[in-house]
């Protein structure tokens, strides 16, 4: 018996070994070609080996935080033939609109869910029928809103003689993602909600409390943990979201994946190690947000964390 | 300090009617047991009253006021729930000063009215604790800290004890007593135990199917009960109930049932008919069996200071009696048995109504 437990065991650990291996492998080659100069980035055979194989550098790096247009330092020969495509404004715009449209669709959700929760809103199917928003393929909502948002100021100047300009603009994007992402948080916020007693929230309202005050002195402390979960699903949604981004914003408001795209285009041609540089800056503060909640997560992933 | 009066409630959800028109009223200061099985209407007539339901039709009147809608933290009431309610998140102190937190109390104040409090109920070595953190008992304290901070005129619990161990449960109940001695605040108590009802009432409320079956003092409620719920609701093990005939024969009053025929002293006129007689097991004596009117004992369970024998006499079920301890009785013994005339009552079969009283 105990041998067959060992070899269980020794099966179990390679079959999970060899697959984290074929999960990882994709990570290890894009930050491998960050370090690449221009030659090894597809050579054959492949360079694999650091300091043997290849000479590691940062040129990639420099060229993606690059400030400003000056050329006069040696180690950025490669600049002048190409547009500028440092990473500073694609990743202000990204943050900014990231941020500030994954913590306003966490709290609209949150209160949503809530009164779901609480008062049935828009009757026992509404929670589906806020998802089938998310059964259309994001292509489907991407030329229609185009056109929306190509409409919206001749809309605005005939109602208030002012154009107001979705297209491409910071809140024309920012009301896209919280409004894409809204499903999603009400449906997260709406299990964890739901596992809040209703009788901490009687005795909330006893002792004086008014909804709004039994909202954030009780209801959203105790779901504190899911909100957290919740935002950083939304987070990852939105800062990696591209169709809507290239359909919808740019030249003028430009998104880190929609940049990270135009390394691989006719016009830039393909340019692997840059594009490789940004992936690497692009998805580190996610995995950073993820270690700094990390409690939150393993708490928020346990559904039915309150004791009852 | 302020009583409550309940005016006709009646609350239906949906289909269900679940308090059906429970007219009370509570005198300032009175501590009234609600006592029934689940589901007979008395968590919701408190709810009703607490202001967390509204009734469909009815008042309710708190001191000279009709609160029938009034938001439940205007109605100076304290609440304990059945799961206590404690916020989990809190700690003890700021779960005690809560409701001061809410009302915009200074911090200075509330730091000083919550160690008070928590002396008051003596959890005052507790307040940096989280509530998963305490045991049973002292969670209860927590919660009736909570209550009382806020000085209400009116105390509502739902249950407060259900969650308790069998040992706990007995200590707590006189602490109830004693803080509503000391609070002298109306205490309205909700309850499935009859013996709560029982030790804690100054009144107690026997609730059935939404209806108020009766209302009165403990002992009122256990020795006069109002019909056949009430009698078999309180005591332990439950009164005798033998399913017979009475009829009246010139000035004796005859209960006629299988294998059984009593004659009692007149208690006012009767036409024969069909009634249900009720016994408590303390009220069954045994006697040396004798004229052949006796039975079996076909089980004993000692309790220690009495015991509780089955007795087999012919009739459709045994007959629960309550004996001295000392008496020795044996499986298969038999003995003769007397009713005390004066303990007997009679129902309607039908209704269960009190009748002959």
């Amino acid at each position: 018996m105990k041998e067959r437990a060992r070899a269980f065991a020794l099966v179990r650990h390679g079959v999970l070994i060899v697959w984290t291996l074929v999960v990882l492998f994709p990570i290890a080659w894009m930050v491998m070609t960050s370090f690449k100069d221009a030659g090894d980035w597809v050579s054959w055979p492949t360079r694999w080996v650091p300091f043997v194989d290849f000479e590691p550098t940062l040129l990639n790096y420099r060229q993606i935080f690059y400030f400003g247009g000056s050329t006069d330092t040696g180690a950025l020969r490669r600049e002048q033939t190409e547009q500028a495509y440092n990473i500073w404004k694609a990743t202000f715009d990204s943050v900014v609109i990231v941020t500030i449209s994954s913590v306003l669709a966490l709290l609209l959700g949150s209160t949503l869910a809530y009164a779901i929760s609480r008062f049935r809103t828009g009757g026992p199917n509404y929670p589906y029928t806020i998802l089938t928003v998310r059964m259309l393929p994001p292509i489907v909502v991407a030329i229609p809103m185009l056109i929306y948002y190509a409409s919206i100021p001749y809309f605005f100047e005939w109602l208030i003689g002012r154009r107001v300009e979705f297209f491409d603009t910071y809140y024309g994007l920012t009301l896209l993602y919280i409004a894409t992402t809204l499903p999603y948080v009400i449906w997260m916020m709406l299990a964890f909600i739901d596992e809040v007693p209703r009788e901490l929230e009687r005795a909330a309202r006893l002792m004086g409390a008014s909804r709004l005050a039994t909202l954030r002195l009780v209801v959203f402390p105790l779901v504190a943990s899911g909100m957290m979960v919740t935002l950083l699903f939304v987070f990852i949604l939105n800062w990696s979201e591209f169709l809507l981004a290239l359909t919808l914003s740019q030249p003028k408001v430009l998104t880190l994946p929609v940049l990270l795209n135009k390394f691989q285009s006719a016009v830039e041609g393909r340019l692997y190690g840059p594009q490789a540089a940004i992936g690497t800056v692009v998805t580190i503060p996610v995995v950073i947000f993820g270690f700094l909640i990390q409690k939150h997560l393993v708490k928020g992933f346990s559904f039915g964390m309150i004791r009852r | 300090m302020s009583g409550v009066r309940l005016d006709s409630i009646v609350k239906r959800f949906g289909q269900l009617e679940a308090v059906q028109g429970v007219s009370l009223d509570i005198a300032d200061g009175e501590f009234v047991v609600f006592v029934g099985p689940s589901g007979c209407g008395k968590t919701t007539t408190l709810n009703i009253i607490a202001g967390l339901e509204l009734p469909t039709a009815g008042d309710v009147y708190i001191g000279s006021d009709r609160v029938t809608d009034w938001e439940p933290r205007d109605r100076n009431l304290g609440m304990v729930f059945q799961s206590l309610a404690l916020f989990p998140h809190l700690t003890v102190f700021d779960n005690i000063g809560f409701p001061l937190r809410i009302k915009g109390v200074p911090a200075t104040t509330l730091a000083e009215r919550v160690r008070a409090v928590a002396a008051t109920v003596k959890i005052d070595h507790l307040l940096t604790k989280k509530p998963s953190t305490l045991s049973g008992g002292e969670a209860q304290r927590v919660a009736l800290a909570r209550t009382i901070i806020v000085q209400p005129a009116v105390f509502l619990m739902d249950e407060p004890l259900s969650s308790l161990d069998a040992k706990l449960r007995v200590e707590m109940r006189t602490e109830l007593k004693r803080l509503h001695a000391s609070l002298g605040a109306t205490f309205i108590y909700v309850t499935h135990d009859q013996a709560e009802a029982m030790t804690m009432a100054d009144r107690i409320v026997v609730m059935n199917q939404g209806r108020v079956q009766q209302v009165g003092p403990p002992l009122a409620v256990y020795s006069d009960p109002a019909n056949r719920f009430v009698a078999g609701f309180f005591g332990v093990p439950a009164m005798n109930f033998i399913e017979g005939e009475l009829r009246e024969e010139g000035a004796v009053l005859i209960f006629e049932a299988p294998a059984l025929q009593l004659n009692l002293k007149p208690r006012g006129p009767v036409p024969p008919r069909p009634a249900t007689l009720g016994i408590r097991p303390e009220h069954v004596r045994l006697t040396p069996e004798s004229d052949g009117r006796g039975a079996t004992v076909s089980l004993t369970e000692p309790l220690g200071d009495e015991t509780l024998v089955f007795l087999d006499y012919g009739g459709p079920s045994s007959l629960v009696a309550k004996v001295s301890a000392e008496d020795k009785l044996a499986v298969g013994d038999r003995r003769g048995f007397t009713f005390r005339g004066d303990k007997i009552v009679f129902f309607d079969s039908a209704a269960g109504d009190r009748i002959l009283r």
